[in-house]
């Protein structure tokens, strides 16, 4: 069967004083229809490139798909008229963003927002835009609804914000829902339900999603399938819960164990945590024919520095850019 | 390790003036901090977890009297620290000092790496060029950057190198005990691993006292060898690493750890989430009985009636809830 979304051998490229540097460098992957996956690294790896580049909300005249292909639905993306993803935007793909509070317009109410997208995409009248926009608010769980629709977001909690972006990135029943960093602002009660409503949502709707973390426990606890990211390029893919178990790629095993995790049994003994030394790499690196992690990485050789590693597939679907991806 | 306490906390209470509606109506208080009491060990590290607006950072700042409190004691080593004249509590903050969580507006933008760790010396007087520069030296080298870096400028450092020079700058003046306010929160992972790390290797080898403020539990579970857990401005749960991650009293505790998405699969089929519906109540107008209850899932009418004090229900495992009984066993 033909996947819902399938990202081919793309390129993305940033314009910066320094030149041009390819922030997305050859990135495939495929997401299925009601498929979960997610995409991790640390800042500057290229997450929320590839989120923007699916949407078509690269930044104008700086960022471009170089090469490479999107397809949704077995229609291609790249080549999209802008009218043509307009309509693809939060009809058929919609995104959440990290920061509630900067992405709701301050001088609309809730209620107008939300109505807003139903108007646009769906042509429905004032009137009944605003009942299903009161109808999406109580289903995002905001109490009294009702009376809740014509708050401005400044009255709303940052957890109740980010309910309402939801509810606007859900309103036209979408394929797909892009979350970047859906709950980093939030408290860890807050998060606990907003993965709570999207886990419902998902299964009510069957949507998929792709969401992008920093955080491994968030991971395992959202996605079926995770996409470790490294300076551009996809270091690792795989299953969430074998990956996570024996991670194939080393900068995959130094981000788990970098992390005091809180385990089933907390131990009095507690040990230094593994470091993965150094930071990742500047932009004007990006792109160069060898392993951009080998400087950070222990088990780094010549060949690291002189080729770009392949992708490696193991029979359990871990894929891993890694020369030495079967000893890690 | 020493049984010696070093920092005690007694009934600390911070208010602020809120105006409401206008006119000469009488003042109300926003307690952002409310009868909070606590000890740290020399040696040791107490972390307060809770989540935005529990009053965590207000009352590390009161420790440090960045805030005055309108109540309560702070003894640090035998000195009163709340009643001290300016003066005094100038030269006695060379004992306690911060560590703050953005190192990018933490550090002064125009001093040079050297002169921001040099600063607290400057500001002690007691020091000659020569024994600065040694302690500049030895604090560069202990932190992890290199002597050449002395001379560069905080723009020309990563986030993580600049949480160093945040480090090396706090202890310049051999404090006993440093606050670390989110100290690593908004670094990457692989970035906090090497911070966490230095934190507790400088623990072991200067003998130093850490109180921890974090959100992140999973940091605090690697840390400190107490935790004191805050909502709504009071503590409501303080004890051992071991007693709160293994056996939480409190509801609200029990919520906050099953909040916490896991790696673990073990973890993850063990824990049954609590749920926590609602928002915390206002501020200023409290209920009358416990802080918890419109949210607890097992609150009764005395929460709802009584204000519950914390208590001790086993050996040090302190808890602020009706429904723990001298068993010391979860009401959940």
């Amino acid at each position: 069967m033909e996947p819902l979304l399938k990202v081919e051998n793309l390129r993305i490229e940033l314009t910066t004083r320094t030149g041009v540097a390819p922030v997305i460098d050859n990135l495939s992957f495929e997401l299925g229809a009601g498929e979960s996956i997610s995409f991790v690294g640390e800042s500057g790896c290229g997450k929320s490139m590839t989120a923007l580049g699916i949407m078509g909300l690269l930044p104008e005249k700086v960022g471009r798909i170089a090469s490479g292909s999107i397809t949704f639905n077995g229609e291609e993306l790249t080549t999209a008229s802008p009218k043509r993803l307009r309509d693809i935007r939060g009809n058929d793909i919609s995104m959440i963003f990290q920061e509630p509070m900067t992405s709701l317009n301050p001088v609309y109410t809730v209620g107008e927002q939300i109505a807003e997208v139903i108007r646009a995409h769906q042509g429905l009248s004032r009137k009944a835009a605003w009942n299903q926009a009161i109808e999406l608010l109580d289903a995002v769980r905001i109490p009294n609804a009702k009376g809740r629709v014509s708050d401005y977001p400044f009255q709303m909690s940052g957890g109740q914000r980010q309910r309402v972006m939801i509810a606007i990135a859900l309103a036209c029943e979408p394929k797909i829902l892009i979350a970047d960093e859906p709950t980093t602002a939030l408290d860890v009660t807050v998060q606990a339900q907003i993965f709570d409503l999207l886990n419902d949502m998902k299964r009510q709707t069957g949507a998929s999603i792709i969401m992008i973390t920093h955080d491994m426990g968030a991971v395992a606890e959202m996605a079926e399938r995770m996409i470790v990211m490294y300076a551009g390029r996809k270091a690792e893919e795989g299953p969430v819960e074998q990956t996570i178990e024996h991670p194939r790629h080393p900068y995959t095993r130094g981000l788990i164990s970098c992390v005091p995790h809180i385990m089933s049994t907390i131990s009095e003994e507690r040990h230094a945590l593994t470091e993965v030394p150094g930071i990742v790499p500047s932009l004007s690196d990006f792109g160069q024919n060898r392993c951009l992690f080998a400087s950070r990485c222990n088990m780094v050789t010549q060949k690291c520095l002189e080729e770009r590693p392949p992708e490696k597939p193991f029979a359990n679907g871990q894929k891993a850019a890694c020369w030495y991806a079967e000893e890690v | 390790m020493s049984n010696e306490t070093l920092v005690s906390v007694e009934n600390l209470g911070v208010r602020f003036a809120v105006k409401r509606g206008g006119g000469w109506g009488k003042a109300s208080y926003l307690y952002a901090v409310d009868d909070v009491s606590f000890e740290i060990k020399r040696g040791e590290t107490l972390a307060i977890v809770g989540e935005s607006g529990s009053g965590k950072t207000t009352t590390a700042l009161a420790v440090a009297r960045l805030v005055e409190a309108y109540q309560g004691k702070v003894d640090l080593d035998g000195t009163d620290f709340l009643s001290l004249d300016p003066e005094e509590l100038r030269l006695a903050r060379a004992k306690m000092q911060f560590i703050f969580q953005d190192p990018y507006s933490s550090l002064n933008p125009r001093l040079r790496a050297e002169q921001i760790v040099r600063e607290p010396l400057d500001s002690l007087g007691t020091m000659d060029e020569a024994e600065k520069k040694e302690i500049v030296d030895r604090l560069f080298a202990e932190v992890g950057l290199r002597p050449e870096q002395q001379r560069l400028f905080p723009h020309q450092f990563s986030g993580g190198q600049r949480q160093r020079i945040g480090i090396a700058r706090a202890l310049a003046t051999q404090p006993d005990l440093i606050i670390c306010d989110e100290a690593v929160s908004a670094l990457d992972v692989a970035v906090q691993a090497q911070i966490l790390n230095l934190l507790r290797k400088l623990q072991a080898d200067l003998n130093l006292t850490y109180l921890f403020i974090s959100h992140d539990l999973g940091v605090v579970q690697h840390m400190c060898d107490s935790i004191a857990v805050m909502y709504m401005g009071r503590v409501v749960e303080h004890g051992s690493r071991m007693d709160l991650f293994n056996n939480p009293l409190h509801p609200y505790t029990s919520a906050l750890l099953s909040a916490v998405p896991s790696v673990d699969k073990a973890r993850r089929e063990a824990t049954k989430r609590i749920l926590i519906p609602g928002d915390p109540p206002d501020p200023v107008n409290l209920p009358a009985g416990c802080r918890f209850a419109n949210r607890c899932p097992v609150a009764t009418d005395i929460c709802r009636q009584q204000d519950p004090a914390l208590r001790d229900v086993k050996g040090g495992h302190k808890v602020a809830c009706h429904l723990v009984g001298e068993d010391a066993v979860s009401p959940l």
